[in-house]
């Protein structure tokens, strides 16, 4: 009996005879020795090429956002996960942890969703001090917490600091959505006293490139993909000392000893 | 050359507990979870599910809530390979993974299976919660099929002696089990994925193990067929 054929779109990608295809290139006439690493990952986000301009502040973000010190949480994960002697495992675990999650890549995306509620309600009054203000107070009035600012363990974002600079020296500094963080940080920092942080400058310089919140997500996660292969690759060769910590290292706080109800019963 | 001492926020920045804290499973070499002894008394007089209930929910069930929580997890376990969890950790050990990563993208796929299902009923929970409006009418049984399992479950839960008043509304088979995990008390969404994402991995698992590594030629690879194109 035969089967009605099930079928599925994409635009992803074919396997072709002498030639494959790449959202609509050719991989080996076009791609092959003309497209760089950034610029492929550009395109599996966006389906679409960016310019060198653009490529070059993707590869600023990815360069920026390296703080790859093994104590900090995600990447303790994979670390953690990589004591047990496989390399990939322990990178995919850490990828896992990243979509919606507090911390990592996913604040670039939530971060976008806040710029994109601000320009809504800011249009082009992005200049117009009372305007912002006015705005930003109302939306910090119902929001406790806002993506994109607070800089945990020191008073600002030394990512930021240092991305502001590629941004000022590609002379984005005056697009829309960079403008817009900036006007939009000069009220949070005087009422709530705190910085912006790397996940709202992310969120500025993808979205004055075009990108979606989700891509904003997906790209600076594909971005961040080196720190957790590198803690992969030296946890995996380094053994198994974070296998199992000395029990005097844990304290328990749970429940005191007790007796089931069939033990006593018995 | 040796390394200056560096110095960051984590070396003068905030202070941090030296130690990690466990509230569920003592370390050491005579477990308990949540207080009971493991070795000395629940694997003399519980049942693994009661165990995992235990984990989950902090307390040992009851006799009948121990029954009930069996029956779900029972009905809850068999995941064809037609369901893309399952079907993933099978293609996983078509790759010639090591079985253990085969494994692990068995627990992401019941996983993220686990957690589709219970957001896909979130409307399901209100109603749990608050019965006194009417049934959401999409939660209803589809088929005869659903009827069919929805009569098997009465059938085993009769011995439990479990109410789970919301069957009378005749759900579909998913609505089904998760009323009944509801009525077991996993009321959370956490608990909830946690519950069935545990009782659907042994058949991801299953299934992957007797797949034949790079037994590439007998699996449909046109299955479904991917249509490329470049339509914008």
């Amino acid at each position: 009996m035969s089967l009605p054929e099930l079928t599925h779109e994409t635009r992803t990608a074919h396997w072709g005879w002498h030639e494959h295809r790449y959202f609509g290139h050719r991989v080996f006439e076009e791609l092959a020795g003309r497209e760089t690493l950034t610029g492929l990952t550009v395109l599996s986000v966006l389906g679409r090429r960016l310019t060198s301009d653009a490529c070059a502040v993707v590869d600023d973000v990815a360069c920026t956002l390296t703080l790859a010190d093994p104590r900090i949480w995600p990447l303790k994960l994979t670390r953690l996960i990589s004591a047990y002697g496989s390399t990939l495992p322990a990178a995919a675990a850490g990828l896992l942890s990243e979509e919606d999650a507090r911390i990592g890549p996913w604040t670039g995306a939530k971060s976008a969703e806040v710029l994109l509620a601000f320009d809504a309600a800011i249009g082009s009054g992005v200049d117009e001090a009372d305007v912002v203000r006015g705005v930003v107070k109302a939306y910090l009035d119902d929001h406790r917490f806002v993506w994109g600012f607070g800089t945990p363990f020191r008073g600002e974002d030394e990512r930021l600091v240092a991305f502001r600079t590629c941004i000022q020296r590609r002379g984005r500094e005056s697009l829309r959505f960079w403008r817009l963080m900036d006007a939009v940080s000069s009220v949070v920092r005087e009422v709530r006293g705190t910085e912006p942080n790397m996940g709202i400058a992310v969120a500025a310089a993808f979205l004055d490139l075009g990108l979606t919140t989700h891509q904003v997500g997906s790209l600076s996660s594909a971005l961040m993909q080196h720190m957790f292969l590198a803690h992969a690759v030296e946890g995996s060769a380094q053994g198994a000392s974070l296998r199992e910590l000395p029990a005097t290292y844990v304290d328990f706080i749970g429940q005191a000893p007790r007796s089931s109800p069939r033990a006593s019963g018995a | 050359m040796s390394t200056p001492e560096l110095d960051g926020p984590l070396e003068n920045g905030a202070a941090f507990p030296s130690r990690l804290t466990a509230r569920v499973v003592t370390p050491g070499p005579q477990p308990r979870v949540h207080g009971y002894d493991v070795e000395g008394d629940l694997a003399r007089h519980y049942q693994p599910s009661d165990l995992l209930f235990l984990l989950l929910m902090g307390e040992l069930p009851t006799t009948t809530v121990s029954r009930g929580f069996s029956v779900a997890l029972m009905f809850l376990a068999p995941v064809s390979v037609a369901h893309a969890s399952t079907h993933a950790a099978v293609v996983a050990r078509l790759c010639g993974t090591p079985a253990v990563s085969a494994f692990g993208v068995a627990a992401i796929g019941a996983a993220e299976h686990a957690r589709a299902l219970v957001e896909e009923h979130t409307e399901l929970f209100a109603w749990l919660r608050a019965p006194r409006v009417a049934f959401p009418e999409r939660f209803r049984a589809r088929d005869e099929a659903d009827l069919a399992t929805l009569s098997r479950l009465e059938q085993a839960l009769e011995p439990t002696g479990l109410a789970v008043p919301g069957l009378a509304q005749r759900p579909s088979r998913d609505a089904a089990l998760l009323m009944l995990l509801f009525a077991v008390g996993l009321k959370r969404r956490e608990r909830l994925e946690a519950a069935i994402m545990l009782a659907r991995l042994p058949s991801g698992i299953a299934e992957a193990l007797v797949e034949r590594p790079t037994n590439f030629g007998n699996y449909p690879i046109n299955l479904p067929r991917f249509a490329y194109t470049e339509s914008p």
